[in-house]
């Protein structure tokens, strides 16, 4: 059975898939350490970015194919459990259940999907993420000093890529994708598009193509590209950039979770972004300071900054949400500094605008726009 | 000779009263939830362990003339273990009982680096068993024939239950009561 296992790396590691979950960690290395340790097996189909539906597209159409590509990382000597995360009450859960599967419940809350507040919930304590002093594939502790077993979490769509990989081969998975990016991937198209939708694309192409195919609104100024730890975009920047890693960290971004979220070009988008940070400063864990003070903290300087525009403003959000990358137990305020900061950048003439008294918004589309 | 160990004796025991009350005091200061920030914080903290240490020049100084003077007779083992003393042997012993609990408390703050927070904590909590059987031990063997000495005792007691009160009544700092609103949400 070993020589399973090992074939089975072998061929992840040829195909270079990595987790599409967003952390596009090498999948190979993960469920060699998995083998290793006697990992249960969480497959994520939380969908927990703002905006992400590509698990639901998942388990609605690939069901079989996930279940065969959990079956085949559990795989081995070792009988190992493998648990189906989705959040309470949201389809995807209802169809896992249908299915006969075992499911884990999560709360709909932000940071209730990230991998060690997943692997909290799993083992009876609280949906927060916890601290990695080693990685959990190996087992570990929580706070309070309970043992934590081994536990590997792979997303749904790197989980049901396992599969492919492993009944249509490498060569088939590296026909697509970029050297650097092999594979098909899957990007969701939401907000102001008229078809919004998941699709089976690969790194390379470029987003203007992806964007044609969902047909955004006409007149679409903005998007934002990973959700809520992504970035925002000008619709130029974003039409000619291509889906890779490296044209998205020219912005500082990723290809992350697969998210396309196009703004709604009637609604002014400073309020569009206030929303966003509101939300994340009402997700905050309440464990570590980053995020319990510093993301309200960004919120509150953003919220300002669109009340009254002034450069003294713009400084208070740049530094506050400055603060906020390398200090949490996960990367939340990480990606809420990353995303504040994008926004300043992207909404500068925008803020000029207003600081002069004008909402650039109202005067192009005629319509009060609505925070 | 003997006379003048024992006035000793006592001087530098009431002199640790003082200076262990005032590090009680300092203590209730930085651990609680009112706790000061920044340079004021550094500064309370310094204090509160430097005068501990000074603290001790005293009471070693209390213990030998205590044990060296004639006019009682207090052996070395009552120094170090408990109610052993021919002489008193409950109050003696309650001092015996902080020293010995006082020795604790250093030893683990001067290896707290290498010790688990948890396991510091629940030792330095034991200063609160310490200062009140310093306390008693001082007001019923050394001060309660002379008003001055136990005046001076009394005021001690007055500031150390005042610093705990003070430290026990204090509202929850924004940090608990923050964390506390976000555990009451749903995480299950």
């Amino acid at each position: 059975m070993t020589g399973t296992v090992d074939d089975l790396v072998g061929l992840l590691d040829t195909a270079g898939l990595t987790g599409r979950g967003g952390a596009a960690f090498s999948t190979a290395v993960k469920v060699r350490a998995a083998h290793d340790h006697g990992a249960h097996l969480l497959v994520n189909a939380c969908d927990g970015e703002v905006g992400a539906v590509k698990d639901a597209h998942v388990v609605a159409h690939h069901l079989d194919e996930l279940v065969r590509g959990a079956v085949l990382v559990t795989g081995g000597r070792r009988q190992r459990s493998v648990r189906f995360a989705a959040h309470r009450g949201s389809d995807t859960a209802l169809a896992l259940h249908r299915a006969g599967l075992d499911v884990l419940d999560v709360p709909d809350r932000y940071v209730s999907s990230e991998e060690t507040a997943l692997i909290s919930l799993a083992g009876g304590g609280l949906a927060r993420p916890m601290t990695k002093r080693r990685p959990f594939v190996t087992g570990g502790r929580d706070q309070a000093g309970r043992r934590v077993p081994a536990t590997v979490v792979l997303n749904a769509e790197t989980v049901w890529r396992v599969a492919q990989v492993a009944e249509r081969g490498p060569a088939w998975f590296r026909s697509f994708g970029t050297a650097a990016e092999p594979g098909p991937r899957l990007v969701a198209l939401t907000g102001a598009v008229d078809r919004p939708g998941v699709l089976d694309t690969e790194a390379g192409v470029p987003l203007a193509d992806l964007l044609d195919a969902a047909r955004p609104a006409h007149g679409w100024e903005h998007a934002v590209v990973g959700g809520l730890g992504g970035v925002l975009l000008t619709a130029d920047e974003a039409r000619g950039l291509h889906w890779t890693g490296a044209d998205l960290a020219r912005f500082g971004g990723s290809v992350g979770p697969g998210v396309v979220d196009v703004l709604d070009p009637a609604r002014c988008p400073l309020g569009t972004v206030t929303s966003f940070l509101l939300y994340a400063a009402g997700e905050t864990a309440g464990q570590c300071g980053p995020c319990m003070f510093g993301v309200p903290s960004v919120a509150e300087a953003w919220r300002r900054l669109v009340e009254t525009p002034s450069r003294q403003g713009v400084d208070e959000v740049r530094a506050a949400a400055g603060l906020l990358p390398g200090r949490g137990a996960c990367r939340f305020p990480d990606g809420v500094g990353r995303f504040a900061a994008s926004a300043l950048r992207v909404l500068e003439p925008h803020l000029a605008a207003h600081a002069s008294g004008t909402c650039p918004t109202r005067r192009s589309t005629h319509r009060v726009p609505h925070r | 000779m003997g006379a003048s160990l024992w006035y000793l004796s006592r001087a530098t025991g009431v002199a640790s009263i003082v200076l262990l009350t005032a590090v009680v005091v300092l203590g209730a200061l930085v651990s609680g939830r009112r706790r000061p920030h920044g340079e004021q914080a550094t500064v309370v903290m310094a204090v509160h362990r430097w005068l501990s240490l000074g603290m001790v020049v005293f009471l070693v100084a209390h213990v030998a003339t205590a044990v060296g003077e004639t006019y009682v007779n207090i052996d070395l083992v009552s120094v170090v273990v408990p109610f052993t003393s021919g002489y008193e042997t409950v109050w003696v012993g309650l001092g015996t009982l902080a020293v010995d609990v006082l020795v604790a408390v250093l030893v683990t703050s001067w290896w707290r680096h290498r010790l688990p927070e948890r396991a510091w904590r629940a030792v330095h909590y034991a200063a609160y068993l310490l200062w009140p059987a310093a306390l008693v031990h001082g007001l019923v063997l050394g001060t309660s024939d002379e008003p001055l000495l136990l005046g001076v005792t009394v005021l001690a007691g007055a500031a150390g239950t005042a610093a705990v009160l003070w430290r026990l009544l204090a509202r929850p700092h924004h940090d608990r009561a923050r964390r506390d609103v976000v555990l009451g949400q749903e995480w299950t």
